[in-house]
């Protein structure tokens, strides 16, 4: 194992439906970031994102890092941490405030008011923030600007998107880390992870909106101006695809996820009216003859259903009338066969499959939709470590031997 | 100066949790006999009114919210079947109407389908519900065979078109109930007899979708019944059957009033039934073990094996009273003859400056084409069967014999004794075992918290939702 002061290494974690994902980089001395490596195992107990059965997910957590840990030789003492869930909400806000100093000139010092202001803004109870994420300036002119310092006004107004969710649900997956003895260091909104993966600058500026199909929930972001206007969780996903199948086809999961994946398409096409596909049979499941259209009827059902709900949430949101951009899906479960087809039947704006941004370092990752929110988690650290300096010296020691006293525990 | 705004989900406007609100509607001649009924049976919970153009229906009429409308139109002499008519009032009483169909969560309009101002009231009603945030159930009647041909048309018109906006329609057919000796004593009686099985059936979907009680459900079991059709249209889709009684009376002697009301007294219904609700209500006292006690007989004589979902409520008003009411549907295009006319486009309000006024009319009647909101859960319908050019022939009711394998399936299609039964002499044999208090499994998703959108849980598969057929 080897880890030094030289390199600042970064991890982002993801604790999905479907399967726990741990990413390594390294930020190295220029800014950039390379991907060292990815540890991933199959998640067991969580559903919609939230965890069920705590054993069972916390040891599914140990097993990735532990992968991870493995493929990349470092020792993980600190993640960075996806959150998402339907218990996740947002509301868009702001704050104003009365320039007086000498030429109504606005300084440094007035948008750490600000910012402190909108932190302080009461939260429904039993809810705690996830972000507040600035979107613009507007001063008394009704001007707005990204950047006011400088700039004199009476008036300044900062417009807050705010992230926030249900405190137990975000501390139990908080805690399913901690008790590793690794330290969660921040935590980040899937959907707005997924976004700096898969997003340019110029396309948040032209407006976008991504939807990252999960396994057990859909997230999405819509961005304007390049600033976040409107985020949404559905607690729906691939599974239930899958968990459609299964009931719809009397088949066991497995052989329906297997279905899902080899033969499904949310497409109907009448062409395939009398076509049958071929379930082959198992020590313990005899071989059956599915009628494909039946297939492909109930995962057209539950993926437009999807669809239909997202777009009615984004159309009631202030943002969409002036929405002129694109919807980027992306996620594990946008995979499945025609769903661009679908979606674009759907949406009223172009539909177009993501792509994640080039990175550097290990490429085996760089096809891969359902990494999407992992890989854009790991853009996100690497900001956050930009602009905070990373933990260091002794502090990281600490971590280590806390860390090194729990296994011994847990083992 | 500092300012906070917010308009996340738990700002001031957003919905309650529990929204539950009801507002019954009584459209047209028809309707006002059914609110009139819902009055008579005791202080209604729900929030009542009554729309009419007819002066004499809106004066006769006991509920105190009741409006006569288009009076200087028509001179509250009704539309006499006239439907344009009927839509050049909706028209002209537009902010009247808007009071109507804001301010609830649940509008609820009872109507004849064959009357002109109930089917342009319910058109306009609809639209506005919906704009407003409310659900819309319509609950209708078929006219009697012997009314005519005209009439018949109509109401399939206005079956096929309130079908296509409301989130649920609840169609009765009269004819049923001509096989009632009771019922069909004169003509007074058998049209009393029908506007009390349509407020029964308005006041158990009240229930059903406010009231909180020892077994709750929702909207989304009554819309999963009437709202949605897959692949074609059916007419009369509900039969209503309703009982009250005390709570210490035989559980036998109520299920056995149940099965002689006018509706289920004709065995015939039997072939088309595939889904029950029973509602039942009653003073505090009552217990889980009464409700199983009644649902378990009533299922036990049931002589058809078919899903039950049961509501129970508490009612402190009803003393020591049980009610129960339930409603059968039938989901599937099942047998009952197809619509020969198809669902036509809502029409606009003709523009009356375009036309030669009609003597007695204002000739500036200012028209504005409202806007059409879709119903949130709009059923996706295939298009009904194309109109025929030639008249439909006029069918009195007959009741369909009941079928060899059906026979087989049912081992006997008689209902328990009442006056106007006809019984084949067998005993008829209950399939059902268990009570169906739960609704289905949730498969991998049992564990978890239910994600429900617009009243529906999305963890039930999306195709059993919306009734889609699959291939086995």
């Amino acid at each position: 194992m080897f880890w030094g002061k030289s390199r600042n290494i970064v991890v982002a974690l993801e604790v999905g439906s479907t399967k726990v994902v741990a990413a390594v980089g390294e930020i190295r001395p220029d800014g950039t970031l390379a991907l060292l490596g990815i540890g991933e195992g199959p998640s067991g107990q969580v559903r919609k994102c939230e965890i069920v059965d705590f054993e069972v997910a916390q040891g599914c957590v140990r097993d990735a890092l532990a992968e991870a840990e493995l493929k990349t030789d470092v020792v993980i003492a600190e993640v960075y941490l996806a959150i998402s869930g339907a218990h996740v909400r947002s509301s868009n806000s702001r704050v104003s405030l009365a320039i007086n100093n000498d030429g109504d000139e606005i300084t440094p010092e007035h948008l750490q008011e600000l910012h402190d202001m909108a932190t302080a803004q009461p939260l429904p109870a039993d809810h705690a923030i996830i972000h507040h994420l600035l979107q613009h300036y507007v001063l008394d002119d009704g001007s707005s600007t990204d950047n006011p310092v400088g700039l004199a006004s009476k008036q300044l107004t900062a417009h807050f998107h705010q992230v926030y969710g249900l405190a137990t649900r975000l501390q139990t997956t908080i805690r399913c880390v901690k008790e590793l003895s690794i330290d969660v260091k921040n935590y980040a909104l899937s959907s707005y992870a997924t976004a700096q993966a898969v997003l340019t600058r110029n396309q948040k500026q032209l407006g976008a909106v991504v939807i990252n199909l999960g396994g057990g929930v859909s997230d999405y972001i819509a961005y304007q101006k390049g600033a976040v206007v409107y985020t949404g969780v559905l607690g729906v996903g691939g599974d239930h695809l899958t968990n459609d199948v299964v009931s719809g086809l009397k088949i066991p999961y497995a052989k329906a996820e297997q279905l899902k994946k080899t033969e499904g398409s949310v497409i109907l096409d009448p062409a395939e009216e009398e076509e049958r596909v071929t379930l082959p049979g198992a020590y313990n499941f005899e071989e059956r003859q599915i009628h494909r259209v039946s297939l492909n009827t109930i995962m057209q059902a539950r993926q437009a259903e999807i669809f239909e709900i997202i777009l009615e949430d984004l159309q009631n949101a202030p943002f969409w009338p002036d929405f002129a951009g694109t919807v980027y899906i992306t996620g594990g479960a946008s995979q499945v066969k025609g769903l661009i087809e679908l979606a674009a039947q759907i949406f009223p704006c172009p539909v177009e499959l993501a792509h994640q941004s080039p990175f550097d370092g290990d490429q085996n990752y760089s096809r891969r939709p359902d990494l999407s929110t992992l890989l854009g988690l790991l853009q996100y650290a690497r900001q956050a470590e930009l602009e905070v300096p990373a933990t260091k010296g002794f502090a990281r020691v600490s971590q280590s031997l806390r860390r090194a006293l729990a296994s011994m525990k847990l083992f | 100066m500092i300012e906070f705004t917010h308009d996340g989900p738990f700002a001031e406007k957003a919905d309650p949790l529990f929204p539950g609100r009801v507002r019954i509607i009584g459209l047209g001649q028809t309707g006002t006999a059914v609110c009139d009924q819902l009055v008579l049976r005791g202080r209604p919970s729900q929030d009542l009114w009554v729309l009419d153009s007819d002066q004499q229906t809106v004066e006769g009429s006991i509920v105190p919210n009741r409006h006569l409308l288009g009076q200087s139109l028509v001179h509250g002499l009704g539309c006499s079947g006239d439907i344009e008519l009927a839509r050049e009032i909706v028209a002209m009483e537009e902010e009247q109407l808007a009071s109507a169909g804001s301010g609830c969560d649940f509008l609820i309009l009872a109507l004849g389908l064959a009357g002109s101002t109930g089917v342009a009231l319910a058109e306009h009603l609809i639209q506005m519900g919906h704009k407003a945030g409310a659900k819309v159930i319509v609950v209708g009647v078929q006219p009697f065979g012997f009314e005519g041909l005209s009439r018949r048309e109509k109401s399939i018109r206005a079956i096929a078109d309130l079908r296509r906006d409301a989130d649920s329609v609840l169609v009765l057919s009269p004819d049923r109930i001509t096989e009632d000796s009771h019922a069909m004593k004169d003509v007074r009686t058998g049209f009393h007899v029908m506007h009390q099985l349509l407020a029964q059936a308005a006041q158990a979907l009240s229930q059903i979708v406010c009231k909180r009680g020892l077994i709750q459900l929702s909207f989304a079991d009554v819309r999963s019944l009437y709202g949605r059709y897959s692949g074609s249209e059916v007419l009369e889709n509900c039969w209503v059957a309703h009982v009250e009684g005390d709570i210490h009376d035989s559980v036998e002697d109520m299920v056995q009033q149940l099965f002689a009301c006018p509706l289920l007294s004709d065995e015939s219904i039997w072939k088309h039934v595939d889904h029950a609700i029973v509602a039942v209500n009653g003073t505090c006292d009552l217990g889980l073990s009464d409700v199983q006690q009644l649902v378990g007989v009533f299922k036990d004589r049931l002589p058809v094996n078919i899903p039950i979902a049961t509501s129970a409520s508490l009612d402190e008003e009803t003393h020591e009273k049980v009610r129960m009411t339930v409603l059968l549907a039938m989901t599937g295009p099942g047998v009952v003859e197809k619509p020969a006319v198809e669902p036509q486009p809502v029409k606009k309000p003709r523009p009356v400056s375009d036309t030669v006024p009609l003597p007695g009319r204002p000739a500036k009647l200012k028209l504005e084409p409202t806007a059409t909101e879709p119903a949130p859960a709009k059923p996706k319908m295939a298009p009904a069967p194309k109109a025929k050019p030639a008249p439909v022939p006029v069918e009195k009711y007959v009741p369909a014999p009941v079928e060899e394998e059906v026979l087989l399936e049912v081992e006997s299609v008689a209902t328990p004794t009442g006056p106007g039964r006809k019984s084949s002499g067998k005993r008829f044999v209950a399939k059902q075992e268990e009570m169906q208090f739960e609704a289905p499994t949730r498969g991998r998703f049992e564990k978890t918290h239910e994600t429900m959108y617009n009243g529906e849980n999305l963890d039930q598969p999306t195709f059993r939702r919306r009734r889609l057929a699959i291939k086995l």
